[in-house]
């Protein structure tokens, strides 16, 4: 028993260790590479944001969009009992922005675009195309996955900004419609109480869950052993660990802002 | 091409070992490979070839011994500079191993646009040049997917030469393809070799082009080497385990059967 234990403490640390390692080595290139003129094409780079982040659009609108309208509706149950139903459009948008947008947008990437660099880099590990690379003298770290950390890096954000309107458009639409709130009013209430840093918090969250999406995909990917069954474990793996992962950085964050009043 | 040992090797294995997970799959190997000749590894699946290879070409670390290319000892310098003696390195893998999400162009352009400062215009002409050498002008826009195994071969041999490299690793060249595209494979090595002067280490059990191509051939047992010869010297052997593999008999001291634990224990 302790002997297990011991056992998958240690499996732990390793994977841990390895995570370390490729993280460190795609800052190393995203910090020197541009020096020694071994940077990613803009054209890799853009293809990836494209994958990542424009094919994500209309899933992440969906998802915030009907957030939204569950939200204010469940706020309405509590708030209308006191008479506060106006309250539901800064609730709404507060709550959007600060947290479920950028968690909820997190899990969707992780789901859609972490599953996918998953299953692509372990299929190349698995065909030799990862090995054909290193022969070539081609860094696998910086020729797959410099690219897809930066555009996770950045469209995660971009994401999260949709997600935010779509929810309080979610909001607005309960708001109006069926609770009667007078539109322009619901408006202004909501960004009378919705501040700047609502929006920056949830921002630092969403390249935070970008940086853990991309680094866990790529490092499950380029670690599938062996062949389509190997490659199925990694997708599965990058997903349930980032998901985990993300959850666990959003209690930190969150906390974090919460006890420093920010 | 003759080699003699007088001149100096490109290639030099001095004692190496290699164990996986207790099992040593390359045992105290000694091996020169000379500038311009077609050397064959031979072996049965299993027998240690493939890491052997990659031994060579720097993927592998041995656990003991040297590995020289030109007189450096490749797994006792720095990254850097196992990186710039690898970009002198060519290989065509056995299942090719093209980058699936690139065209053929792409894929051949691949190294050159890595390694080199080259105007796209001339990298343009480079791939032009390599694809008609392997006889595939007119794919440059199909994907990996969209063309046949052997024409995959092909384009991975054209990569593996994109860099005009002194020595180029084959391996299992021949393997899943019908003979005659395998043929035209064989031809293509022995060209190469001929018409670049490049180096070729050649891993296969494809009998056809051991002595069809090979200048000097090593056959390799269970991770140890077994006889280095010329093509009529490994032919001519009386050597029980090269008897045996090259006439493909079932039966010899190449035993699949004998290392198997007992069925009646197994029960």
């Amino acid at each position: 028993m302790v002997s297990r234990i011991g056992k998958a403490v240690i499996e732990y640390l390793e994977w841990g260790k390895g995570v370390g390692a490729l993280l460190s080595g795609i800052v190393y290139w995203i910090v020197f590479g541009p020096f020694k003129g071994k940077f990613p094409r803009r054209r890799y780079i853009f293809q990836q944001m494209v994958f990542a982040g424009l094919r994500s659009v209309l899933l992440v609108f969906f998802v915030d969009f009907f957030t939204g309208i569950v939200l204010a509706m469940q706020t309405a149950y509590q708030l209308e009992k006191m008479g506060a139903v106006i309250y539901v459009a800064s609730l709404v948008a507060v709550s959007m922005c600060r947290e479920l947008s950028p968690v909820l947008t997190g899990l969707v990437v992780a789901g859609r675009a972490g599953s996918a660099i998953a299953a692509e880099l372990g299929t190349m590990k698995v065909t030799e195309q990862v090995e054909a690379l290193d022969t070539m003298s081609i860094n696998p770290v910086r020729f797959l996955c410099v690219s897809r950390f930066l555009a996770l890096l950045l469209m995660v954000p971009c994401l999260v900004i949709l997600g935010n309107l779509s929810g309080i458009l979610g909001g607005f639409i309960v708001g109006t419609g069926s609770l009667h709130i007078n539109p322009d009013l619901y408006m202004q209430t909501t960004f009378k109480h919705l501040e700047i840093k609502d929006v920056y918090t949830g921002l630092i969250k969403a390249v935070v869950f970008g940086m853990i999406i991309a680094l866990i995909a790529c490092f499950e990917g380029l670690n599938t052993k062996g062949g389509a069954e190997g490659v199925g474990r990694a997708t599965t793996r990058s997903v349930v660990i980032s998901f985990i992962l993300i959850i666990l950085a959003d209690c930190v964050i969150t906390a974090f802002f919460y006890f420093s009043k920010i | 091409m003759k080699p003699t040992d007088s001149r100096n090797p490109v290639i030099s294995l001095k004692n190496v070992s290699k164990t996986f997970q207790n099992k040593k799959v390359i045992d105290n190997v000694s091996l020169d490979i000379y500038a311009g000749e077609t050397f064959i590894i031979m072996g049965c699946s299993g027998s240690g070839k493939s890491t052997l290879l990659r031994v060579m070409n720097g993927t592998i670390r041995p656990d003991e011994g040297h590995v020289f290319i030109k007189d450096k000892d490749i797994y006792h310098i720095s990254d850097e500079a196992l990186a710039n003696i690898k970009k002198n390195f060519g290989m065509l893998f056995q299942y090719s191993a093209l980058l699936d999400s690139m065209t053929v162009e792409e894929n051949v352009a691949l190294p050159l646009d890595e390694h080199t400062k080259l105007a796209d215009e001339i990298i343009k002409i480079i791939i032009k040049m390599k694809l008609s050498l392997v006889g595939l002008r007119g794919y440059e826009k199909y994907y990996p997917s969209q063309i046949s195994g052997g024409m995959r071969k092909r384009v991975g041999l054209a990569r593996a030469i994109a860099l005009d490299p002194d020595i180029v690793f084959y391996d299992e060249p021949t393997s899943g393809l019908d003979p005659v595209v395998g043929g035209v494979i064989d031809k293509l090595i022995k060209d190469l070799s001929a018409k670049l002067l490049m180096t070729s280490v050649v891993v296969t059990h494809d009998m056809q082009s051991v002595f069809g191509i090979a200048d000097r051939i090593a056959m390799v047992h269970k991770g140890a080497i077994v006889a280095v010869g010329t093509p009529d010297e490994i032919r001519r052997s009386d050597n029980p385990y090269i008897q045996q593999f090259i006439n493909g008999k079932p039966e010899g001291p190449i035993d699949f059967f004998k290392e198997d634990i007992g069925i009646i224990q197994d029960f």
